[in-house]
């Protein structure tokens, strides 16, 4: 027993040696350091573009955020088939599910996509965390990757993404802003309650709509939620006084905004219900009476239409609409990257800065381009104006009219 | 049981055979003869793994191991190689404080998410510090170490289950701290809210930074090796032998004048140390943490590992880690769908091969399979022109085949998958209850259906498969070996 | 951190109602994981997701019957006709996943059957998933059986019955009380009073004794499942009718909530499970009532930790003897 122990010590520590060795010379071998070579290496590389091109899409398709993250996919995979269907080249996907809130998954999709040499650029992924830990491999594998929900102004005016970072939505500063210009001098509202729903995309709101309200000398009463957790608002709802007249919902599920709101309502409390752009969901967030800051979709427009048609199986799905947009520009840079015959991502990433998509054939309602340079509160990787948020007053019979 | 418990005893000489050795008695050894004649795969691993010593097997792990580098790309490393060893790491620590000392601790993670979060404070620009990782990690592990002490003073008193619910309790409250709890600490909030710590500064080795994929996975390697070897002597040793009497019976340890108190104190902050280390790997691989980090899929990911591997085994850790990383990795949606379509179609055919004996009964299954296939086509084509020559998706070079063989509706019977996919689910169980002859027959519609849910409803939706298909293993492989891979079967003593 | 809201009585009152119809609701799903442990020390992670198919059953059954807007027939036998078919569905699940995934453990050591439980669960979730989609599905109580449904002027069971001192209770409240209450005594009468009741008693006690003396000891531990699925199949159309919103996910948080609950009831025993739900469904009210809900599950985990520090086999638990 002894002197086998010892063999087996000194066989260990001879392979700890020998490994240390290996590892270190591996580790300085020169061809091989970090980011950039890898940067130049797929970066600049070919892809012969055939009939086929991949992209991939990012999104918390399973797990706590399923919800939201199905629609992302769907609408993706909906402008993939109107795409193919149109036009010679095809457009195939990759899809990443990234189970919203655990980022260890989405860094784990960002590195297969990035190490995937036929995906050519990326629509996703979902959340602002997302977005922080998946842009090491994106860049290191340069490519660029177009989110369709993460609003979180820093990610864009912080710089550091900039060329490889873009988004189909407007960031939070813009929304919170409008959001409280409308409170205070619209609904001269004088005590509002704030909730946020505990996690990255409502508390950046939250934080915007409070600080702007409180800096007009409104009474705000900040609330705290986990909508994902939480199913009964009851005793919340006990907490907010029947004096307050505005209650802002920055929510992203809209079915439990609808429930806040019926109980709301059963407590025999009057409070106006104001919801972000989460809560842009004509089919599942109806209180008469209620706002909500939206881009300005047509819902009546054919797309929308035939996705209700479609996949969409009778809903709208609005959440997922950005998702559709992202590819839509993806699918852009793509086309003229392969005019010569082969694309890099290099080129795509300089085809989506480019990009110009005219209101006529955008699914936002306005033109989409793309901001270069910090120019508060926009920062590259944004849309340029007139990229804004409008608003939505749901009327009694649940319908969702645009007020000025 | 001898001593190394946790390692599966060495075949008996012939000799020896049917003669019960001192301290196994006659059920023991019977499961040991059994287990001896297996045939087949099984029989050939398990030997294979109790015949190589110790460092045998830490040997072919490790030589392993250290070749993914040269052969895997950087995003197949990094889901691969990398994440497995994570798996381990945490797997480990898990093993001393469930495996070793029976303490079924659902607030692991707590301590695995406290490692990297402290290590993102004190690396990162929330506060401008930026300590080197040689220093750090120390601090951070020891006060990880000194948490699990803590935590464990007050539980020293619960048993099972009720431990079980205060851990778990713990680990929520955690995540609830750190996602909305956030305190103000000089003027900035702790954690981060739900945000987290972003911009963590890279591993270093004395200043030499590790920014690669390559050299992380080194490191971890490194790591892994250099603890499966301690833990190997420490479960051999004194305290390693006590921890199993008080895991097998505390009380009975008790009266052995063991100090079971200190003991289980020991192993909470043993396995939290650990999970602290993991914790600051965890924490520069992903450059930012968040409270979804540590929640409860993570555990349950660490549990399956340990439990499936074996509890108390630390072969049967590794080998956990890297079946379910590696399993739950193959069916990534990320992988292109033909890909997967190759291996679902492969894995059948392996599993009928390895299942189905004499060859020619195979052999008939799978005619019939492909006939059942063939005749079903025609005879929808004819009732139902309507339901079939739909696309195949990314069907490649098989598609044809595919086409000709699987009815797939064009689109608009989007229900279809569905049915089909409840008749499978209904089919496997019903088929689990047949024997003899008429289990041979059965087999052959269920093969065809579940080709049909594979091309009709699988590849539409590869993230969700993934999580049935990832379900169903567990079931399976706990219903084929209840005590894990390597796990010793033990006597429950009435 | 927020202040509390000086005290009255009135919002005391009102959270007591919420916390009180919530807690019936937990108490529930903490009888099927009390059962089950009871006789099997088996954690039975996949009864969160029983729950959720029984929630799923009955909104089935409401669309099937026209949907809430414009049911067919009235509203009082729909719900019944929705209670029923939830119940007796999950009920069935629960005896398939104990046949299929359990039974083939039962000698295994006991951590075993915990990774087939969440085998089970992640199954059950992905099925329903794969089959109908991730969004929520709505009951839409609110406004079930509503005359004007267009004015948002809410149905029967969301109108206030009565408001006594500002404190509002509505009909579904006391349906869901009512019909939780109902289902307790009716299983503590079938667990006290009949045959099979003793055979689950016996079982629970030494399943290899009861097992001697000629109890069918399978078909015990599959009526046990039965009833605790059973149970949460209730739960589930009680939580649809109460908060409206179903959807894939639901099982898992009110799975932990039943767990936690039967744990600090003292995990085994039938009252305990009751009181246990009803304390916690309490806890949770009365902390986000008063100090909001940013530290609301701060203190919840703390009350229940300091329970079980307290007395360490739960509120009415009996601790074992320990045979040497």
């Amino acid at each position: 027993m002894r002197s086998r122990r010892a063999t087996a010590v000194a066989a260990l520590l001879a392979l700890g040696a020998a490994l240390a060795v290996v590892a270190a010379a591996y580790a300085t071998t020169p061809e091989r350091p970090a980011a950039p070579a890898a940067q130049s290496g797929s970066d600049a590389a070919l892809v012969k573009c055939g009939k086929n091109r991949t992209i991939g899409v990012a999104a918390p398709i399973t797990g706590p955020a399923g919800s939201l993250g199905q629609q992302q996919l769907t609408w993706a995979k909906y402008f993939v088939t109107r795409y193919n269907r149109s036009h010679k080249n095809k457009l195939q996907v990759v899809q990443g599910d990234t189970q919203l809130p655990d980022t260890a998954q989405a860094i784990q999709v960002a590195e297969r996509l990035a190490s995937n040499s036929s995906v050519l650029g990326v629509v996703g992924p979902a959340g602002s965390q997302e977005v922080q830990v998946s842009t090491g491999p994106f860049k290191a594998g340069g490519l660029a990757f177009i989110t369709g929900s993460a609003t979180r102004t820093t990610l864009t005016t912080d710089g550091t993404r900039k060329g490889y970072f873009y988004r189909t939505v407007p960031n939070d500063d813009q929304q919170g802003g409008r959001v409280a210009n409308y409170i205070r001098s619209k609904l001269n509202a004088s005590r509002v309650a704030v909730i946020d729903a505990q996690n990255s995309y409502s508390t950046g709101l939250s934080d915007t709509v409070e600080k702007l309200l409180k800096a007009a000398g409104v009474n705000v009463q900040r609330e705290s939620v986990n909508e994902a957790t939480v199913s009964d608002f009851s005793s919340l709802v006990a907490r907010i006084p029947a004096s307050t007249q505005v209650v802002y919902v920055p929510w992203q599920l809209a079915p439990k905004a609808q429930l806040f709101g019926q109980q709301l309502r059963a407590a025999g409390k009057t409070a106006t219900l104001f919801g972000s752009d989460g809560l842009n969901d004509p089919d599942n967030f109806k209180i008469p009476g209620s706002y909500v800051s939206a881009f300005p979709v047509n819902v009546s427009s054919p797309i929308v239409k035939a996705y209700r048609q479609g996949p969409g199986g009778g809903k709208n799905d609005l959440f997922g609409l950005p998702s559709y947009a992202a590819a839509d520009v993806l699918a852009r840079a793509v086309d003229k990257a392969c005019a010569n015959g082969s694309a890099s991502r290099a080129e795509v990433r300089k085809f989506v800065a480019q990009t110009n998509i005219p209101k006529s054939q955008s699914v936002l309602g306005f033109r989409i381009r793309y901001t270069q340079s910090v120019k508060l509160p926009l920062g590259p990787g944004d849309m340029q104006v007139p990229a804004n948020y409008i608003l939505y007053r749901i009327n009694n019979n649940g319908v969702y009219v645009r007020v000025p | 049981m001898g001593p190394g418990g946790d390692i599966p005893n060495r075949p008996v000489p012939p000799d020896e055979r049917g003669r019960p050795r001192v301290g196994v008695d006659e059920w023991v050894a019977q499961v040991e003869e059994r287990r001896e004649a297996r045939t087949g795969l099984t029989g050939l691993v398990t030997r294979f793994v109790s015949a190589v010593p110790p460092a045998g097997r830490l040997a072919v792990f490790g030589a392993a191991a250290a070749t993914l580098p040269f052969w895997m790309n950087r995003g197949d490393l990094f889901t691969y190689g990398i994440f497995t060893l994570l798996y381990i790491l945490l797997g480990l620590g898990l093993n001393i404080v469930v495996g070793y000392a029976g303490l079924l601790d659902l607030g692991y993670v707590a301590f695995f998410g406290f490692g990297a979060y402290f290590y993102a404070e004190l690396s990162s620009p929330q506060y401008g510090i930026h300590w080197p990782s040689a220093a750090s990690i120390p601090v951070v592990v020891v006060a990880t170490a000194l948490l699990g002490l803590v935590l464990g003073i007050p539980s020293r008193r619960l048993l099972g289950d009720y431990l079980a619910i205060v851990t778990l309790f713990f680990g929520q409250a955690f995540v609830v701290f750190v996602n909305v709890g956030n305190p103000t600490v000089a003027g900035k909030g702790l954690t981060g809210g739900p945000n987290g710590l972003a911009e963590i500064d890279p591993l270093d080795v004395f200043g030499y930074e590790l920014t690669t994929r390559t050299q992380q996975f080194y490191l971890m390697l490194i790591a892994c090796l250099v603890l499966l070897t301690g833990l190997h002597f420490l479960s051999e040793s004194r305290t390693g032998r006590a921890w199993r009497a008080l895991r097998e019976d505390p009380l009975a340890a008790e009266t052995m004048t063991i100090p079971v108190k200190r003991l289980k104190l020991m192993a909470f902050a043993f396995g939290a140390g650990i999970a602290g280390l993991a914790g600051c790997i965890f924490a520069t691989l992903l450059t930012a943490v968040s409270s979804g980090n540590f929640d409860v899929p993570i555990l349950i990911t660490i549990y399956a590992v340990v439990i499936l591997g074996g509890l108390g085994s630390l072969t049967g850790v590794v080998l956990g880690a890297i079946v379910i990383n590696v399993s739950f990795q193959f069916l990534a949606p990320e992988n292109p769908p033909g890909n997967a379509r190759l291996l679902f179609y492969a894995i059948t055919l392996l599993l009928l091969a390895l299942g189905v004996r004499p060859w020619w009964r195979l052999g008939a299954i799978l005619a019939g399979v492909v006939g059942l296939g063939v005749a079903t086509q025609t005879f929808v084509e004819a009732v139902a022109p309507g339901w079939t020559g739909g696309p195949v998706v990314d069907g490649g070079r098989l598609a044809g085949a595919i086409s000709q063989w699987v009815v797939i509706p064009p689109a608009g019977h989007g229900r279809f998958g569905s049915f089909a996919y409840v008749g499978l689910v209904v089919a496997i169980l019903v088929l689990t209850r047949l024997r003899g002859w008429i289990r041979t027959a059965a087999l052959v519609p269920v093969v065809y259906l579940a080709a049909l849910v594979w091309e009709n409803s699988f590849v539409e939706q590869p993230a969700v498969a993934r999580w049935i298909l990832f379900g169903s293993l567990l079931i399976v492989l706990m219903t084929i070996r209840p005590q894990g891979l390597l796990g010793t079967p033990r006597v429950e003593v009435a | 951190m927020d202040l509390p809201l000086v005290f009255d009585s009135q919002l005391a009152t009102q959270l007591f109602v919420n916390g009180l119809t919530l807690g019936s609701l937990y108490a529930l799903i903490a009888l099927g994981y009390s059962m089950v442990y009871g006789i099997l020390k088996l954690l039975n992670f996949a009864h969160g997701d029983v729950y959720m198919v029984g929630a799923f059953i009955g909104y089935a059954i409401l669309n099937g019957l026209g949907g809430p807007i414009s049911p067919t027939i009235a509203v009082a036998p729909l719900i019944v006709l929705m209670f029923l078919g939830a119940m007796l569905g999950s009920g069935a699940l629960g005896v398939v996943i104990e046949r299929f995934a359990y039974r083939p453990l039962r000698d295994a050591p006991r951590i075993a059957p915990l990774i087939s439980a969440l085998g089970v669960s992640f199954f059950l979730e992905n099925s329903v998933l794969l089959l109908l989609g991730a969004q929520f599905r709505t009951y839409n109580s609110f406004l079930l059986g509503s005359d004007h449904p267009k004015q948002f002027i809410p149905g029967p069971l969301s109108d206030a019955v009565f408001v006594v001192n500002g404190v509002n209770v509505q009909l579904v409240q006391i349906l869901v009380l009512a019909t939780a209450l109902g289902l307790m005594v009716a299983l503590t009468l079938l667990v006290a009073r009949t045959q099979i009741g003793k055979a689950m008693r016996a079982t629970a006690f030494d399943r290899e004794a009861a097992a001697m003396m000629g109890i069918d000891v399978d078909r015990v531990i599959a009526v046990t499942f039965f009833l605790g699925s059973l149970l949460a199949g209730a739960a589930g159309v009680m939580f649809g009718l109460l908060f409206s919103q179903v959807y894939h996910l639901m099982g898992f948080t009110a799975g932990l909530k039943g767990f936690t609950a039967a744990v600090v009831g003292g995990i085994g025993s039938i009252p305990g499970a009751m009181l246990g739900g009803v304390l916690v469904g309490l806890a949770e009210a009365y902390a986000t009532g008063y100090f909001g809900g940013r530290w609301s599950d701060l203190i919840v985990f703390g009350i229940l930790i300091f329970v079980l520090l307290v007395r360490p086999s739960g509120l009415l638990g009996t601790r074992a003897i320990q045979k040497v």
